[in-house]
């Protein structure tokens, strides 16, 4: 009977670890105004930079790509990707303060290291 | 009969209603791949535990089956990670193993930049082995097992708020079913040669914006074991690890995924009193080829502290030490 306790204990550990969390409230003070990229499409391994411009007060700037790495932070960033991420790639930047968060998404091209429009 | 059961109702309740609830990403294929940690089923109520630590680097790019040096940059990723298995015989013909890893660091750096740094829990896994087959005159013995691996470790880490490159996060983000099967036999007194064959299945990973799947994966191993002394084992394993291309949206396959490795995995194994074993091993590549351009494996040592319980036997010398007692009263 305990071994039967233990293995429920486990199966709602890995139930609790595995859900997806997401705590965050969309803020009707922060707007957007922009989000653009100074290359697009990006060759494997060259980078472009993104910039976002919003407004509201101590604003916080986070970055996801679903492919791709980043470099620096801010409302400034350097974005790269390799040869495994060719493709059109979403970048999304979330900007929050204490009144929530909003957020905006901006699709890159990443093209191949051998693509011969490259050379 | 009633707890196999319910294991089984639970963990199948348990991979359908987690199975689409992961965050996304992609491109990491999770824990490494733990080379010697394959072994017969264990009997009834017998226990093992293991502690693995291991450290790989990687430094090159490769090409096909060539290393490709024309990046205008010199990168290279290393890992130092622990891994926890446990294994308990529940009858003589299943076992059940649990087991989860733990990245201390999994860094990649670029020369003249600042390093990308990810740590924390990797996947949890799970599985059935069973005792298929058992020989104990001809020491032979088949044991196949079915398995799955959980994402529960980081898959979405940040450093200042910038998420940190797929490569050093520590789990793979996707769960991943397994099979695969053990033969071992016995050659005279001193020696064995084994084979092993696995098979993984990475479920499909989906969201808003994200749609990635992991390549099947094959890996195929030959292992000659020689007892040099009582207490001193020496492996050698040839493992060949294949894996293949990845998908993500619309259904596009990703060139610069997918791998075909042959490793050489010496082997030292240490059997120390009460059944602790103490084994350092070495993973090298003697071929490599990579579709596209992709970071190649480099080299890993790890070493592996293993402890064994056989509750039945620690049971009857329980016994026989309470007789010599009675005996000597």
């Amino acid at each position: 009977m305990k071994k039967f306790h233990l293995l429920w204990i486990l199966t709602a550990f890995l139930l609790w670890s595995c859900t997806e969390k997401d705590n965050t409230r969309p803020s009707e003070e922060i707007k957007i105004i922009s989000l653009t990229a100074s290359e697009n499409p990006v060759k494997a391994w060259d980078t472009a930079v993104i910039t976002v411009e919003a407004t509201g007060d101590n604003l916080q700037y986070n970055w996801e790509a679903n492919h791709g790495n980043f470099r620096g932070g801010g409302k400034q960033i350097r974005y790269g990707a390799g040869e495994c991420c060719v493709g059109l790639n979403t970048i999304t930047c979330r900007v929050s303060n204490s009144s929530g968060e909003v957020s905006d998404t901006i699709m890159i091209r990443v093209t191949s290291y051998f693509d011969p429009k490259n050379k | 009969m009633l707890k196999i059961n319910a294991f089984l109702i639970s963990s199948s309740l348990l991979f359908f209603i987690i199975a689409d609830k992961t965050s996304a990403q992609c491109c990491s294929s999770g824990n490494p791949f733990i080379s010697d940690a394959e072994h017969p089923a264990l009997q009834s109520q017998v226990l093992t535990s293991s502690l693995t630590y291991r450290y790989s680097h990687s430094s090159q790019y490769f090409s096909g089956d060539s290393r490709f040096s024309d990046l205008p940059f010199k990168e290279t990723s290393y890992s130092n990670y622990a891994d926890l298995q446990i294994g308990y015989g529940i009858t003589n013909w299943l076992t059940l193993q649990a087991g989860v890893g733990y990245f201390f660091n999994k860094t990649l750096t670029t020369a003249g930049l600042d390093p990308y740094k990810g740590f924390g829990l990797g996947d949890a896994e799970l599985s059935l082995k069973f005792n298929a087959y058992t020989n104990p005159e001809k020491r032979f013995s088949i044991s196949p097992s079915l398995g799955v691996k959980l994402p529960i470790g980081v898959f979405d880490q940040e450093a200042d708020h910038v998420q940190l490159p797929i490569t050093v996060q520590p789990s793979s983000g996707s769960f991943k079913y397994t099979g695969n099967v053990f033969i071992s036999k016995g050659i005279g007194k001193k020696m064995a040669v084994a084979a092993f064959l696995a098979y993984e299945y990475s479920q499909l990973i989906e969201s808003d914006n994200f749609f990635y799947k992991y390549g099947d994966q094959w890996i195929g191993a030959v292992y000659f074991n020689f007892q040099a002394g009582k207490r001193l084992g020496a492996d050698i394993q040839f493992r060949n690890e294949y894996r293949a291309k990845s998908t993500r949206e619309h259904n596009e396959i990703v060139d610069a995924t997918g791998y075909n490795v042959i490793f050489f995995t010496p082997q030292l194994t240490w059997a120390f009193k009460h059944n602790w074993y103490l084994s350092a091993y070495s993973d090298i590549p003697i071929y490599k080829y990579y579709n596209g351009i992709q970071m190649s494996f480099g080299y890993s040592f790890s070493a592996r502290l293993t402890k064994k319980i056989d509750f039945i036997a620690l049971k009857a010398y329980q016994k026989s030490k309470n007789y010599d007692v009675l005996l000597r009263q």
